[in-house]
């Protein structure tokens, strides 16, 4: 019975090594069915002595589990390679194009609007509009330039009538923000401008971020750390910025701000012609006529302001030539700001 | 404002290099925008003689010279036939690179060595005006009397260097040579030398000012008018150091009075005019406002009509100038000229920018006039003319001088505050420094305390205050004093909270939102051609469009009252250029008024526009789209069937906020698909971003859900065509009362079968109860009770 029984163990996992799944179901039947070998062999146990049926008795379940734990795993086996075929089977190329994701691109222009806006609220600043159809009034006049003064020489301005004219610099929103709010304050407009020129570096339409503080011991020093600071977050820590002295009716002492090629970080490329730094934008302490002419008390409050163009801003940021690109509307030219590599 | 280097060492004793002087004078503010050589195409030209001339053996054309050249003697062809023995003649040796690109190397033409080439006037840049005989059509002839072998540059004076330097507004006082001389001099610590003023007068002579001329000035734009006489004037070509500085910084030599007169422009700053005496009519010089119907004939053989605004020099009978703008060709100095007048005068700032701007006459004395010229001015250089007159011995200076002054201008004392000046600029600026830098620029300076005066000299206007003061001290100590510090942002001042734009906040979202629907940002030219009101039929007060009153061109001349138009036009290039599948968007303002033309500020209005071109796109995608944005606000609102003459009316829509529309969306207009060249299935949505700010903060109350599941059940039914979609889910919904979860139309069907004008509506209906999972038997029920009311009131059967 025992050599009957390890006769068995040893035919049946030999016919189950090699069995396919149809082989093994048909196995299992032989083995475990109602017929089954295992099944007579427990049947055949009434002819054994009783003395030895216990033992006979173990043996079989030994026998019986040993061979239903290697069907169990063959079973597994077979489930593994099946699953590993049709796995094989459904793999795709996957450098096929994706399907249905339409995601389109902010413009570059706003796209720093959002950036500079960002980091200067963090900066305490709150962003304010003004209108770009604007009064002779607010654009020059509260801004110390008087009409047929010199200065607006540096202008071409857009004019509708005498009094009304496209805002030339959004410098405009400085009064009317003065004229309604207590210092302290600071704030940023970002907006459109308009000046009768048009070609590689000006477009008759653009945009510029101004910006105005106005407290106690507000210095040019406060200028320089604030601008630093925004530059070095806009175009990266390594950035610097010096002033030049200028002239604006509106600033007193006025300053130019060059920045340091955010190309070539400084050494000389030809986006700088080679000089490592980019004149970027105007600024200075706000001349004390500007703040009484909107009531404010230039004996206790001083003020700085800056101007910037937006567009060449982000024309920096994102390496664009042409300024007349940023109005042209083109997709293919406006897909870039996805950042896809082709 | 153009001027020299050697001009410059007339004033100052400087041995910097003309680039040490331009990075300094960058440096302040005077933002020196090129410097040019003269003699860079120079070099290698020396003044030579033709010793002798013989006939080429070889070439009919070409004579062979023997040129002494001061060190030796060589040989040169030529073709010019204007050479003779004994002319004096540049010569360009090999190594020379002339103006014209030519370079000079030995030759050899037909077997016959060369060893250079004689140059024209045009050759080494000048023409007739500066050099007699340089316009003539070959070889310039030198004078005989030239230095054999001296390079052409010492020669011909063309030996200066040109700075070309950027004065800003408020720095009129440096639109001249002594003005900057001033600014270079307080740039390295020198003394300023003193200006030659002398000049000869006839003291037997009995003759005064008075005998030739009187000067009457009847307007307030005339501050200050002075005359002088010169008699024996000869009218004849300038030495050529006069020429020179003038050609180098690009005016035209004329002749003696008017080369003087310019070269007073140049150096300082002051307008002049030199006057025929003889045709000043009754021996009257008038300063007045020209009458209505006056008329000049000016130098730039221009007629101008006058009117009272423009201020006129006039003699007794008509006007002879337009003051500080330009002459009439009656009055002025020409050959025959015996006796001038000359007129040194400062006029109002506005007056000449008015009239210049009028007439569209801008020379360099009107430029100046413009920008402001001190009243102090008027006498130095007046002064300083007469001493060229003397100099160049082209004229008698007659005894006394005309001088009409409104106002004295002089050293004015103002009192500023050290720390003041200090806590501007942020940084500690040691107080010597403060008192050498004003000193070395003319200012004056006594220190009380904190309090230090400053005397301002008269052409400084622009000197005011403190920050002004801080400005020169700042200017010339450095401002890479701030490359150094190190100062923590807004160290003295008080925290401010930022806050973001509300409406901007919300825009951004509708940005954000749209670039993940597939759509990409325009910015548009806010300028538009005007006739976009007709391309897209507006008729409403979008017709009113604010026009520029001096346009670039009149394709941006208008302002725009719709963004359709820019979307429209936008769809259009870029399907121009083969992009297909276009959604785009813009978020940009209109401009609205009910008047025109404007008299207060019109309405600008943030709108946020989309437009899509794209195969499959239709109706229900804009719709959904739209619908997103909307979800973004707290907008509760309905649509209609829209009225925008520009969409399509069948397929479009007008959102509604009860009464006030805030948008619309839909198919584009066929015509007006057609005015802008497009294809039919342009698709168009606009939003009314500044109604929209009002709901842009949306509350959300969330409800509890049931815990059983939904039974969903489909129901067909036929209804006539015109029964809406909204008219079937309202009935649907109230026929549900409590069980309602949700409905959704899933298919609409029409055809022969089910009839002329009638539809097949298919909806999925979920049902859910919050107490218990619901029977089949309860949902039959509810749907009998749906169809039951669909058929009462709308007469739908079940399909």
């Amino acid at each position: 019975m025992k050599e009957q029984l390890i006769k068995l163990e040893q035919e049946v996992l030999q016919e189950l090594e090699k069995a396919s799944r149809k082989e093994l179901n048909e196995l299992r039947v032989k083995v475990f069915g109602k017929n089954g070998l295992i099944t007579n062999l427990s049947k055949g146990m009434r002819d054994v002595p009783s003395e030895n049926r216990k033992e006979i008795g173990q043996l079989i379940n030994q026998t019986r589990s040993l061979l239903e734990e290697a069907f169990a795993k063959k079973e597994q086996e077979i489930e593994n390679a099946e699953l590993e075929k049709s796995l094989e089977s459904e793999k795709i190329d996957i450098t096929e194009p994706s399907k249905d994701i339409k995601i389109g691109a902010l413009h570059p222009t706003s796209d720093i609007i959002d950036k500079l806006t960002d980091i200067c609220v963090d900066m305490g600043f709150s962003v304010v509009e003004g209108p770009e159809i604007e009064t002779d009034y607010y654009n020059f006049e509260a801004m110390n330039i008087p009409k047929n003064h010199p200065s607006r020489d540096m202008q071409d301005t857009f004019f509708i009538t005498d009094e009304i004219l496209l805002r030339s610099q959004t410098s405009a929103v400085q009064a009317r923000e003065m004229e309604v709010r207590k210092p302290p304050f600071k704030i940023v407009c970002p907006g459109k401008t308009y000046r009768n020129d048009s070609d590689a570096t000006h477009s008759p339409v653009f945009h510029q971020l101004e910006g105005l503080v106005v407290d106690e011991n507000i210095s040019m020093a406060d200028l320089k750390a604030m601008l630093s600071t925004l530059m070095k977050r806009l175009y990266g820590e390594d950035t610097y910025i010096r002033f030049r002295p200028s002239f604006f009716p509106f600033t007193e002492p006025s300053i130019e701000v060059d920045l340091s090629c955010p190309t070539c970080h400084g050494k000389g490329c030809n986006i700088c012609k080679g000089t490592g730094m980019l004149e970027l934008l105007g600024a200075g302490v706000v001349n004390p006529k500007v703040l009484e002419m909107s009531g404010i008390d230039s004996k206790k409050y001083r003020g700085f302001a800056f101007g910037f163009g937006l567009d060449r801003a982000g024309m920096l940021l994102n390496g664009i030539s042409n300024i007349r690109s940023l109005f042209k509307n083109d997709i293919r030219f406006l897909q870039q700001m996805k950042g896809e590599k082709k | 404002m153009k001027i020299t280097y050697n001009w410059l060492k007339d004033f100052v004793n400087i041995t910097a290099t003309p680039e040490q002087i331009a990075q300094k004078l960058t440096a302040s503010g005077f933002e020196v925008e090129e410097i040019v050589y003269q003699n860079k195409y120079l070099h290698d030209v020396v003044v030579g003689k033709i010793l002798k001339i013989e006939k080429h053996p070889q070439a009919d054309r070409l004579v062979v010279c023997q040129v002494d050249i001061g060190e030796k003697i060589v040989q040169i062809l030529t073709a010019a036939t204007n050479v003779f023995e004994g002319a004096v003649i540049p010569v360009s040796l090999p190594g020379a690179s002339l103006i014209n690109g030519v370079n000079i190397s030995p030759t050899k033409m037909r077997g016959v060595e060369s060893y250079g080439m004689f140059c024209s006037g045009e050759e080494l840049g000048i023409d007739e005006n500066y050099f007699e005989g340089a316009g003539v059509n070959g070889i310039l002839i030198l004078p005989s009397d030239m230095k054999v072998g001296e390079p052409i540059e010492k020669a011909l004076m063309l030996d200066d260097v040109v700075f070309d330097v950027g004065v800003t507004p408020n720095r009129a006082d440096c639109l001249s040579v002594i003005g900057l001389a001033r600014e270079v001099c307080a740039l390295f610590g020198l003394e300023m030398k003193k200006l030659n003023l002398s000049y000869d007068i006839d003291v037997y002579a009995k003759d005064t000012v008075r005998d030739y001329v009187n000067v009457e000035v009847q307007t307030p734009n005339c501050q200050r008018y002075m005359a002088c006489a010169v008699t024996d004037v000869k009218v004849e070509r300038s030495p050529l150091w006069m020429r020179a500085r003038l050609n180098a910084v690009g005016i035209k030599p004329i002749n003696t009075m008017v080369d003087i007169t310019n070269y007073v422009l140049i150096e300082i700053g002051q307008p002049m005019h030199a006057f025929d005496q003889e045709n000043i009519k009754g021996n009257k010089i008038i300063v007045r406002q020209a009458k209505i119907g006056e008329k000049i004939d000016a130098l730039n053989h221009n007629s101008y009509n006058l009117d009272e605004s423009i201020m006129v020099i006039a003699n007794e009978n008509e006007p002879m100038v337009i003051a500080g703008v330009i002459g009439g060709t009656d009055c002025s100095i020409n050959d025959n000229t015996k006796i001038s007048i000359l007129e040194s005068a400062v006029f109002d700032v506005k007056n000449i920018r008015t009239t210049s701007r009028k007439i569209g006459v801008n020379t360099d004395s009107s430029a100046r006039y413009a920008k402001g010229v001190n009243i102090a001015n008027a006498k130095l250089g007046m002064e300083r003319a007469l001493h060229l007159v003397s100099k160049l011995k082209c004229g008698k200076v007659v005894r006394g001088s005309i001088d009409i002054a409104q106002e004295k201008n002089d050293y004015r004392d103002i009192v500023v505050s050290v720390k003041l000046i200090n806590d501007i600029l942020g940084v500690e600026i040691p107080t010597k420094d403060m008192l050498r830098i004003l000193n070395d620029l003319g200012i004056e300076t006594k220190l009380y305390g904190d309090k230090m005066q400053c005397r301002i000299p008269p052409y400084r206007i622009d000197l005011e205050n403190d920050y002004d003061i801080a400005e020169e001290v700042i200017r010339l100590y450095g401002y890479d004093v701030y490359d150094k510090i190190d100062y923590t942002l807004f160290e003295n001042s008080k925290v401010t909270e930022g806050h973001h734009h509300p409406r901007l906040a919300m825009e951004r979202k509708f940005r954000n939102a749209l670039v993940e629907h597939g759509f990409y940002e325009n910015i548009s030219y806010t300028l538009v051609n005007p006739s976009f009101v007709q391309k897209l039929r507006l008729e409403d007060i979008r017709q009113n469009v604010i026009r520029i009153a001096n346009p670039i061109t009149e394709d941006i001349s208008v302002m725009r009252t719709s963004l359709a138009h820019s979307m429209l036009s936008n769809i259009e290039s870029n399907l121009r250029v083969g992009n297909k599948e276009i959604r785009i968007f813009e978020c940009g303002r209109v401009y609205l008024t009910d008047e025109l033309p404007l008299k207060q500020l019109p309405t600008e209005k943030n709108m946020i526009a989309l437009a899509v071109y794209e195969s499959g796109f239709d109706f229900y995608h804009l719709k959904g789209i739209v619908e997103d944005l909307l979800l973004k606000t707290g907008l509760d609102y309905h649509i209609i069937r829209s009225s925008e003459p520009f969409l399509h009316p069948g397929v479009s829509a007008d959102i509604m906020d009860g009464n006030t529309k805030v948008g619309s969306f839909g198919k584009i207009h066929p015509q007006v698909a057609k005015n802008y060249d497009l294809p039919k299935d342009i698709y168009y949505a606009e939003l009314d971003d500044d109604y929209l700010l009002k709901y842009s903060e949306k509350k959300i109350t969330m409800k509890s859900i049931s815990k059983y599941p939904i039974v969903e059940r489909d129901l067909a039914v036929v209804v006539d065509s015109q029964i809406t979609n909204e008219d079937l889910m309202k009935s649907i919904k109230s026929a549900c009362g409590n069980l309602y979860y949700d409905a959704k139309l899933f298919d609409v069907y029409r055809s022969d079968a089910i009839g002329e004008n009638k539809k097949s509506m298919a909806y999925n209906i979920k049902l859910s109860d919050m107490n218990k999972t619901l029977t089949d038997e309860e949902v039959s029920k509810v749907i009998n009770k749906v169809l039951k009311t669909l058929s009462y009131k709308f007469g739908a059967t079940l399909r």
